[in-house]
């Protein structure tokens, strides 16, 4: 009897009981048909969705409202592709869900005269065939490319991404150096923040509770632009960057100095960095391959401040912020320089 | 909280019940009995769940059913007809690429995916079109062969080569 009710109890948070099962298997079979049959109705006893309110607003207006009444307690809804993996393995919990794939606006990318604004809906295959992503913002077509694998890519948005707010997320490295606003939309109306000062750190963002990210505003590149975005990883698809690299350079065609350039290293901080000292020591100088050299140098010895684990460590992580900021350097120089 | 649903499966239209934290792939296994969709690792890692859902492929694992309401899916099931295996599905047989089957409705609505898109993809397009799935039996190079010998290129005789 009294084993009877252990088994009901475990059931019941749905906690360790594929453990459970496999260690007491022999009891179970015997004494517990019926709730085999009962755990077994859907085939499945564990990574169950929790039970939760599901809504579809229609309207930005209305995923706000909804996201105020229900304050920090409802989460959003974009592509699911990290949400739902987290509520199966029970890594957050939630009793609110708001979807918001039935609202247009998000999901569109326009644009306008001297900047796009890319919806945080949109998903990183929309990024990778969209014209103006593939001819301007060849950076974050590659860091959109570069994420998880083909059916991850359908369904991961932009904003997604961003909220994740992983140190080594593949599109942030790109939006860092394209000087991305987040457009951030609440019950007091919009605002505008530049993305470095978005992250707090792995995981947490400046959004309020009853906030909602609505898109990104990037400013086009003017002429004689390139940029270069690169990631280390263990593998080619489905894996996190150990380390990643995005380079923006605007040269002078006349005397090929660098006008203007930025930098952004991934995963080797608590939030995607801009690597200001290589920035500084890049200004006025003549881009050669000495210059991206003493470029990536810099990075490595003052911008980057990683640390071990076990996907890398961080003398590893050091070691190539050096040798991937010469290398976006070089193809970014190469791409502005072919305009 | 149960919602009603509109979706069209393999050219048939189903109106159905389901509860909101239903995921796509146990409403086909579980609630259509289309248990030819595979659940691996239920968290979109391995792509066994795959389905191609308004032309595009996902992990049905990864989508609420109440997601799909409205949408149109194809999954393992509507490939063959009564003339018999669908051409990919012959070719699987054919080459040898099927161990364990079990990734095989997945990497077979991927590789349809691909060919759908483009029918003479490169191998470089094929490896990176089935990156998303894996194959535990590790039988990738028939399975690669396979894909291949669909290429418009290949369909004359020349059967893939790596």
């Amino acid at each position: 009897m009294i084993f009877t009710i252990f088994c009901v109890r475990h059931y019941e948070y749905d906690v360790g009981i594929d453990i459970f099962l496999s260690t007491y298997r022999f009891l179970y079979d015997s004494a517990m048909d019926y709730q085999i049959i009962s755990i077994n109705q859907k085939g499945e006893n564990f990574m169950l969705l929790p039970k939760f309110e599901f809504y579809e607003p229609t309207s930005i207006q209305q995923a706000i409202e909804l996201k105020k009444k229900y304050q920090g307690k409802a989460k959003l809804l974009a592509g699911g592709t990290d949400l739902l993996v987290h509520l199966k393995k029970k890594l957050i919990t939630t009793d609110h869900i708001i979807s918001l794939s039935k609202i247009k606006d998000l999901s569109q990318i326009k644009e306008e005269r001297d900047f796009i604004e890319i919806g945080a809906c949109v998903t990183m295959s929309q990024l990778s065939k969209s014209k103006v992503i593939q001819e301007k913002f060849s950076a974050l077509k590659e860091g959109g490319d570069n994420l998880g694998n083909h059916l991850i890519r359908n369904r991961a948005t932009i904003g997604g991404n961003v909220c994740g707010a992983s140190p080594a997320a593949d599109t942030l490295p790109a939006l860092l150096v394209y000087q991305t606003q987040v457009l951030l939309q609440g019950p007091d109306g919009r605002r505008k923040v530049a993305i470095e000062s978005f992250f707090k750190g792995p995981g947490k963002t400046i959004i309020k509770d009853d906030e909602i990210l609505t898109g990104f505003e990037l400013p086009i590149p003017q002429k004689n632009c390139g940029a270069h975005y690169i990631q280390l990883g263990k593998r080619k698809s489905s894996e996190i960057n150990v380390v990643n690299v995005a380079s923006f350079i605007e040269i002078n065609p006349g005397n090929k100095t660098i006008k203007n350039c930025r930098i952004a290293l991934g995963a080797v901080a608590a939030t995607p960095i801009r690597s200001f000292f290589a920035e500084d020591a890049l200004k006025n100088k003549t881009a050669d391959e000495t210059a991206f050299y003493e470029a990536g140098e810099v990075a490595r010895r003052k911008d980057c401040k990683p640390i071990d684990d076990f996907r890398g460590t961080a003398e590893y992580r050091r070691a190539m912020i050096g040798v991937l900021t010469k290398r976006t350097l070089e193809t970014a120089y190469k791409q502005a320089m072919a305009q | 909280m149960k919602r009603i649903i509109n979706l069209t499966i393999n050219k048939i239209i189903y109106e159905h019940a389901v509860e909101v934290n239903t995921t796509l792939a146990d409403f086909l296994r579980y609630e259509l009995g289309l248990t030819g969709t595979k659940k691996g690792c239920d968290t979109g890692d391995c792509g066994a769940c795959t389905v191609i859902l308004d032309g595009d492929t996902v992990n049905s694992c990864l989508v609420l059913a109440v997601q799909a309401d409205g949408a149109v899916i194809e999954t393992i099931e509507g490939l063959s007809n009564e003339d018999g295996l669908h051409p990919l599905q012959q070719a699987f047989v054919e080459k040898g690429a099927i161990q364990c089957g079990f990734c095989s409705p997945g990497v077979i609505m991927s590789s349809k995916n691909l060919l759908d898109k483009n029918d003479n993809p490169s191998n470089q397009e094929i490896r990176e079109g089935l990156s998303g799935n894996l194959c535990r039996c590790t039988g990738y190079t028939k399975i690669f062969e396979a894909v291949s010998s669909q290429c418009s290129d290949n369909k004359g005789g020349s059967h893939g080569k790596i």
